[in-house]
């Protein structure tokens, strides 16, 4: 038993070296394969990463009329803060709101006069709303439109990025859907592709394979170096395309870094998910690889 | 030793391997199947390593009965029955040595032995000083030498010989059959398949013929009729 499993160990090395030129292709393959679809995942999370940066962006304001009393505000802010979807609620009090205006209008000295020939704050308080996501923002909005709250709330802002949200939202939709299709198309191909390779391959051998078969090897004797050499061709495609991907990363991780002010962010995804990414990855590829080799034996075997 | 009741293979409807042959082969014989290309001599030697099966009729070897063998038996049936093939089907990624190794490594023999065995069983057909080559480097002959060392390595009690001289010149043909009446002198049931008359005539040995799949004579020390 020891005998047969160290000579199926052998073979499978022997014929790795012997069928060298095969060996490389098979293995190019699967690189190119594991690219393609580690390609994807990064699309997937610079997506992802563009999309929040977008969202981060994008909040409620609601502005208070100037005779509003801290109560009714405080009583608003109570009443949103317990929706499950705002993450934060921000108070800005009638006096940083001036300040505020006074910022942005810096250079505009006109708007600047006319403020100060009303001798009196006319802005009221301001509470700038955030929700988990943008489509959040309708629902706040309605939840303000009661009666109680009509002559103390001035206007809110959300209508103007309404259209923003809308967008965003499509994007992000018809982005996720293209990703999903790609990556099916990728799958399918990736399948074929490998198929084929270990096909041929095996195709290449069938001579060998009846040969084997005729002077007294076992079914298992015959297919156990050809599935020995599936599970090497995986190892090995696999550290060369994960040794690649960290290798690009170090070049396309500072320009990522410029566009969304946050350093390593696809290493640090890699990173974070790593376990999950390699055995999902390493599982299919070997998977896919001995379903193959042994659908392609099945025939040769019939001796 | 071996024996043939009644077996015939029909392909399809109108394609007939043999068609109810019937014969026996004592332990220790010598025996020729002739016959024309096409008449089914090959067809038997597939069925006796249940490469293919018989559609009806019965085949024993030893007394073990193989006409409707288990998938998962036939490699130990190939292990006692040599097989020499006119196209000599070695491994061409291995060299001779690993080829006659191999039909002990399939059975599990221990490395210790098949060191020991495989370079002395070459020997014996003369090609001890080629191990390492690779089948490739090698002459039509001294193929079929290789074929013949891997047959005899895990010492069978029957020996089939499909065509073993088709592929060969004169002389080279002439030095595997004295090799073959060579091994038959040390016991081993020879069965020799082939549609060369002057190879047979020559041995003088028993001749089974075969004429469009069926028997048509069985002579001891006969000769090609046909």
């Amino acid at each position: 038993m020891f005998n047969s499993f160290f000579r199926v160990i052998k073979f499978a090395f022997q014929d790795i070296i012997r069928n060298i030129s095969l060996s490389l292709m098979t293995i190019l393959i699967l690189v190119l394969m594991l690219l393609s679809i580690n390609t994807l995942i990064i699309i997937g999370v610079l997506t992802d990463q563009a999309t929040s940066v977008v969202k981060e962006q994008i909040d409620v304001s609601i502005y208070f009329d100037h005779e509003a009393t801290n109560e009714q505000i405080e009583e608003v802010n109570n009443y949103i803060t317990q929706f499950p979807e705002v993450t934060s609620v921000e108070f800005f009090d009638t006096e940083a709101v001036i300040a505020q205006f006074r910022e942005q209008h810096a250079d505009n000295p006109e708007i600047l006069a006319s403020l100060d020939e009303l001798g009196e704050n006319p802005l009221g308080a301001t509470l700038v709303v955030r929700t988990r996501e943008p489509l959040d923002y309708q629902k706040i909005i309605d939840a303000l439109r009661v009666p109680e709250y009509e002559n103390i709330i001035e206007a809110k802002t959300f209508g103007d990025t309404e259209k923003a949200i809308e967008r965003i939202d499509i994007i992000t939709k018809q982005v996720e859907r293209f990703t999903l299709a790609l990556s099916v198309l990728f799958a399918i191909i990736a399948f074929l592709i490998i198929f084929n390779t270990i096909r041929v391959a095996i195709y290449t051998q069938r001579t060998e394979i009846s040969i084997k078969k005729l002077v007294g090897a076992t079914n298992w004797f015959v297919q156990g170096p050809y599935l020995l050499e599936a599970f090497i061709f995986t190892v090995v495609s696999m550290i060369i395309s994960y040794g690649l991907i960290f290798g690009v990363f170090g070049f396309l991780d500072p320009y990522v870094a410029v566009v969304f002010q946050e350093p390593e962010i696809l290493t640090n995804y890699f990173n974070s998910n790593i376990i999950m990414l390699l055995s999902t990855q390493f599982g299919a590829v070997l998977l896919l690889t001995i379903i193959s080799s042994l659908l392609a034996m099945r025939k040769h075997l019939r001796v | 030793m071996i024996t043939l009741e009644n077996i015939s293979k029909q392909y399809s409807k109108d394609s007939t391997g043999v068609d109810g042959v019937s014969f026996h082969i004592e332990p220790g014989e010598f025996v020729s199947i002739v016959g024309q290309s096409g008449t089914g001599k090959t067809t038997i030697v597939k069925m006796l390593i249940a490469e293919e099966r018989p559609t009806n009729g019965r085949i024993s070897i030893g007394g073990w009965d193989i006409t409707n063998l288990r998938e998962r038996d036939i490699p130990y049936l190939r292990r006692q029955i040599g097989v020499i093939f006119q196209d000599f089907k070695l491994l061409d990624k291995k060299t001779v040595l690993e080829n006659v190794s191999f039909a002990l490594e399939v059975a599990g023999e221990s490395s210790g032995r098949i060191k020991k065995i495989v370079p002395k069983v070459l020997d014996i057909v003369g090609l001890g000083h080629k191990l390492h080559r690779y089948p490739h480097q090698l002459s039509g002959g001294e193929q079929q030498r290789v074929v013949i060392a891997r047959s005899l390595v895990h010492r069978p009690k029957i020996l089939v010989a499909d065509e073993p001289t088709g592929n060969l010149d004169a002389i080279n043909a002439h030095e595997i059959i004295q090799i073959l009446k060579k091994i038959n002198e040390f016991g081993t049931t020879i069965m020799l398949v082939t549609h060369n008359r002057e190879i047979v005539n020559h041995l003088k040995k028993r001749v089974i013929t075969l004429h469009r799949g069926r028997l048509v004579s069985d002579e001891n020390k006969g000769k090609y009729l046909l």
